[in-house]
């Protein structure tokens, strides 16, 4: 809730979701700038901080990508403004290069970077660890632990990133993002920092010679480390053994000890800044044990650095146990509290009975439906991947599409007929398409088709079209433009009129751009199942770089504008079971407006959530399905 | 009976559609462009008419024979036939190919009123076939000539009926035909109130679509008016002349679905029309039931239409290549067979006639 990340309460005790917190960190160090790429767990930031820009003289921005965005925060740091990037784990990788150049040339006014993990990848497509960037890099690191933390660890971000004139990067995972917990409001400050003139030497520049000085900074750090209060031990002076954790394994632990009744004999040691690891706080713990359990989320990062520091210590003899070769914890996915407290008994050989799980009575259980991941009813990317299966098996060989990022992700699935031939990252799926099609000259025969969404477009595509355009690929590049970003929740991209501050902006047109660079452009709407199904079958056949846009806005928004028409079947038309198709509907289309009525044995409109979009209607043998007003 | 599964299994991932358009239309699953008809979604219907109405699964020719040609001799070569004859059309009409003869059966039968449309297969530019329904005369001129490029015309059974035409003629392949009998005897809903009656062409294959694209990359720029296959090979006649092409080469093109049909002079439509071999600007005119003498004897009473008695000869000729192109074709079903390339839901036993004569 905005009104909570700029109320003027300090003392005050809010429950605040992580991403809350985060921006009410920001907001209490002074940001004048923040910009960031949509990414869950963590797209909530840059909303919010977008909407109370003005209020707070603050600029924020949803960027073209997250390397617009970072760089653009080392911009505004040239003049000695604070800086907040937001990106999730993959768009930490887009960063990538900016960020090992960043670390050579440090920063003027702060920038902190706070970068969402997403450990089981429960909004990604892959869980990946961010905290090898930094070491990478070699920036700062720190990890909140609670969102109290989460909220204080980006104010003191700001403060390290000064002191040091460095990038400071900060890891949170989903459940801090996304969980909820008390903060305690700090103040807001007075008076906010007007950007400087930036003076003749005062330059920001990214070159070797400054290798041996950002490893400095990084010893600075270090010793800043040594002393923070992010890191803290409780338990005994002997521990039996020693936890070490950082994030949200320290509830976990402590909830784990706490059950186990293991306080007098296992030690606790949090980290909240975990690169570079405060060698010699973690020393004096070491030398008091002789094993030691690190619990930290995805990869073993800390168990890795932690087993570095024991290996120049040849003093210290410790069995260390962690997530490598899955010894104490599972090699993949998010840590749970019941994965901890296992752990943590096998260790100390004490037994543990878990309470039984909950079963529910038998004849409640069917009251919770299988539900799959699938498109929304009325969806455009339904139609698509229709029309595409459709096109493409028309073909003697088939064809291939390679996907890209956003919600057509899900046409990999049965939602989208299994229709992704390739999946990686943000902008893959012209490249791939690219190289493939390039093979028409060997004799390659299958038609290559590449999707993107119309954010994933501006954000990735362009390099990637360019190059396809410039030798030729034969490959049909398809922009499933449904005017939104939809999969992280509606952020503006460069394409709606609209920005992050919600100030009015000229949009690019897709088609425009794509004509600029020479490409032919065909419009059509994946409504049109018929004719669409057509024009891709045709383009599929010629030669060279084709573009077509399938264009048709997304169904969240038309029911967002109350603009749905209401559509039903007409029972004495629809043959029920004894139709030739096999309840194509219900079964094949599979849009969720579309069930079956078991008690009259016909199809059915679900009218809760059905948006009128029509192509049910033309797609029904029968005619069966009708659309208020006529023709869809 | 089979369904759409058992069609994509048995004819379609066979290669043994001859793309006659019996099976388009009636589901959401069937779908055609160009020459490509496939089953695009997976159909689960256990029973469907797809399967039924296929020219290339099991055809009961005892049971077509015995509904549509009751008082007509039979022969093993050209099936059912009251009278065979050579004809010509009296007047002539641009874009005819040989004696016009089809062109003037279509004339008559509108202006006699013996049907109220017709279903015909056009070109578009370059050869490519294109069917439509017409009630005007102006429409045959549109549609005469060969096509030789197979085209799912058939499809359109369902579209006039869908229109309500009470009576239809249609112009058709050989396995067209079939098709439409096995509509017929199936007695689907849709066709129940409608007459039809069928003119067969004779055919021995037909092409893919890709002889168009070679056509275009051996001769770029060229316009194609018609075509014709005299003994000697295949003659395009072109804005550029007339180009001949070996038969070696354009058998690289015939439909793989071509190899395995058992009719040459389309057996089960009401007349059948192909090419006199012997004479330039004459058709061989087979007349088969009482629907088929209707009709001829109209154009000839009409003056439309010139007939002449067969030349004994000639038909012995004409039996021979009927006959030649069953023999072959069977040897070609039996080969996929003993090397489980296919499991035809044909059933062969139908066709012990030809083996006896082929041994």
């Amino acid at each position: 809730m905005e009104w909570m990340i700029t109320a003027k309460e300090p003392g005050k005790t809010y429950l605040l979701q992580g991403n809350e917190a985060i921006a009410r960190g920001a907001l209490e160090a002074g940001i004048r700038f923040a910009a960031a790429y949509p990414g869950s767990p963590s797209s909530e930031i840059l909303t919010m901080l977008g909407h109370v820009a003005k209020d707070m003289n603050l600029y924020a921005e949803w960027s073209t990508n997250e390397t617009c965005s970072f760089e653009a925060c080392m911009g505004a740091s040239m003049s000695k403004v604070r800086s907040l990037c937001i990106a999730k784990q993959n768009g930490l990788l887009v960063i990538g290069d900016a960020l090992h150049t960043a670390a050579l040339s440090g920063c003027k006014g702060g920038v902190v970077l706070v970068v969402a993990d997403d450990p089981s990848a429960h909004s990604s497509t892959n869980e990946f660890d961010a905290r090898h960037q930094a070491r990478s890099a070699g920036l700062p690191l720190l990890e909140p632990a609670t969102f109290q933390e989460a909220k204080d660890m980006v104010k003191w971000a700001f403060d390290l990133s000064e002191e040091l004139g460095q990038v400071v990067m900060i890891r949170g995972v989903t459940r801090i993002h996304h969980g909820r917990g008390n903060v305690t409001l700090g103040e807001l400050p007075e008076q906010l920092k007007e950007p400087q003139l930036v003076a003749e030497w005062d330059r920001l520049v990214a070159i070797n010679w400054f290798h041996d000085l950002m490893l400095d900074k990084l010893d600075k750090a270090r010793s800043i480390f040594e002393n923070s209060d992010f890191n803290s031990y409780e338990g005994p002076d002997n521990p039996e053994l020693l936890v070490i954790t950082s994030g949200t394994g320290w509830f976990y632990s402590q909830e784990a000890i706490d059950i186990l009744n293991l306080n007098e004999r296992v030690g606790l040691l949090k980290l909240g800044c975990t690169w570079p690891l405060p060698q010699e706080f973690l020393l004096k713990h070491l030398r008091q044990t002789k094993k030691v359990l690190i619990v930290e989320e995805i990869d073993p990062f800390l168990e890795q650095n932690v087993s570095s520091i024991i290996g120049h210590n040849p003093n210290i003899q410790v069995e260390i146990s962690g997530r490598s070769e899955g010894k104490a914890f599972p090699r993949i996915g998010e840590l749970n509290p019941d994965l901890v407290r296992n752990a943590i008994a096998g260790m100390m050989q004490v037994s543990y009975e878990a309470p039984t799980s909950i079963a529910l009575p038998a004849d409640e259980q069917v009251l919770i439906p299988p539900r799959e991941l699938t498109f929304c009813a009325g969806c455009p990317h339904r139609a698509s991947f229709f029309v595409l299966k459709q096109s493409l098996g028309m073909r003697p060989a088939g064809g291939l599409v390679m996907g890209d990022i956003g919600c057509y992700t899900m046409g990999g699935q049965r939602a989208g007929h299994y229709g992704l031939n390739s999946l990686g990252c943000m902008g893959g799926g012209v490249n791939m398409a690219e190289g493939l099609g390039q093979l028409t000259r060997f004799g390659f025969k299958q038609p290559v088709i590449a999707l993107a969404g119309d954010s994933t477009f501006f954000h990735s595509c362009l390099p990637g079209l360019v190059n396809a355009k410039y030798h030729n690929s034969d490959m049909l590049f398809i922009v499933l433009d449904n005017s939104a970003t939809a999969m992280t929740g509606f952020q503006p991209h460069p394409g709606i009129s609209v920005t992050a501050m919600g100030e009015k902006a000229e949009a690019i047109s897709i088609e425009k751009l794509a004509e600029a660079i020479g490409c032919q452009v065909t419009v059509a709407d994946p409504y049109d199942v018929e004719n669409t199904t057509e024009t891709i079958y045709r383009l599929t056949k010629k030669p060279g770089l084709k573009v077509l846009i399938l264009k048709r806005e997304c169904a969240t928004l038309v029911l967002r504008k109350g603009t749905r028409r209401r559509m039903w079947v007409d029972p004495a038309l629809c043959r029920g079971d004894d139709c030739g198709c096999g309840r194509f509907c219900s079964r094949v289309w599979g849009c969720p407006g579309n069930i079956w009525d078991y008690t009259a044995g016909k199809a059915q409109i679900d009218e809760v959530v059905c948006i009128g979009c029509g192509v049910c209607a033309s797609l029904c043998p029968a005619g069966a399905i009708k659309v208020e007003g006529g023709e869809a | 009976m089979p369904g759409g599964r058992d069609l994509k299994n048995d004819i379609l991932n066979s290669s043994l559609c001859t793309l006659c358009g019996a099976c388009l239309d009636w589901c959401p699953y069937i779908k055609n462009l160009d020459d490509n008809l496939v089953i695009t979604f997976d159909c689960n219907v256990a029973e469907g008419r797809c399967y039924t109405v296929c020219p290339r699964t099991n055809t009961d020719w005892h049971q077509v024979n015995s509904s549509f040609f009751t008082d007509a001799d039979w022969s093993q070569e050209i099936g059912s036939c009251v009278k065979v004859y050579r004809a010509k059309s009296l007047s002539s009409i641009p874009g005819q190919q040989d004696g016009g003869t089809v062109s003037a059966l279509l004339k008559t039968a509108l202006e006699e009123k013996l049907t109220d449309a017709l279903l015909l297969t056009g070109s578009r530019d370059n050869m490519q076939p294109e069917s439509f329904i017409t009630n005007s005369l102006s429409y045959i001129e549109k549609a005469a000539g060969s096509k030789f490029l197979a085209s799912p015309g058939f499809r359109k059974i369902m579209q006039a009926a869908q229109e309500g035409v009470k009576k239809l003629l249609v112009v058709g392949r050989p396995c067209q035909i079939q098709a439409l009998r096995k509509m017929q005897v199936s007695q689907a809903d849709q066709l129940k109130d409608m007459d039809i009656i069928s003119i067969g062409l004779f055919c021995m294959w037909s092409l893919s679509w890709e002889f168009t694209n070679y056509l275009q990359n051996e001769y770029p720029g060229l316009t194609i008016k018609s075509m014709a296959i005299p003994r000697h090979g295949v003659e395009i006649m072109t804005n550029q002349g007339v180009k001949t092409i070996p038969t070696a080469k354009v058998r690289e093109f015939i439909r793989p679905g071509c190899s395995y049909c058992l009719d040459m002079t389309s057996e089960l439509a009401d007349i059948s029309v192909g090419a006199f071999e012997a004479e330039a600007g004459w058709n061989t005119l087979i007349v088969r039931n009482s629907s088929g003498t209707e009709l001829v004897s109209k154009a000839v009473g009409n003056g439309l239409l010139h007939v002449e008695d067969y030349p004994e000869n000639e038909l012995q000729l004409l039996k021979s290549a009927s006959f030649n192109k069953k023999a072959r074709n069977l040897n070609s079903i039996k080969e996929l067979i003993a090397n489980d390339a296919i499991n035809p839901p044909v059933n062969i036993s139908q066709y012990d006639y030809l083996e006896e004569v082929n041994s």
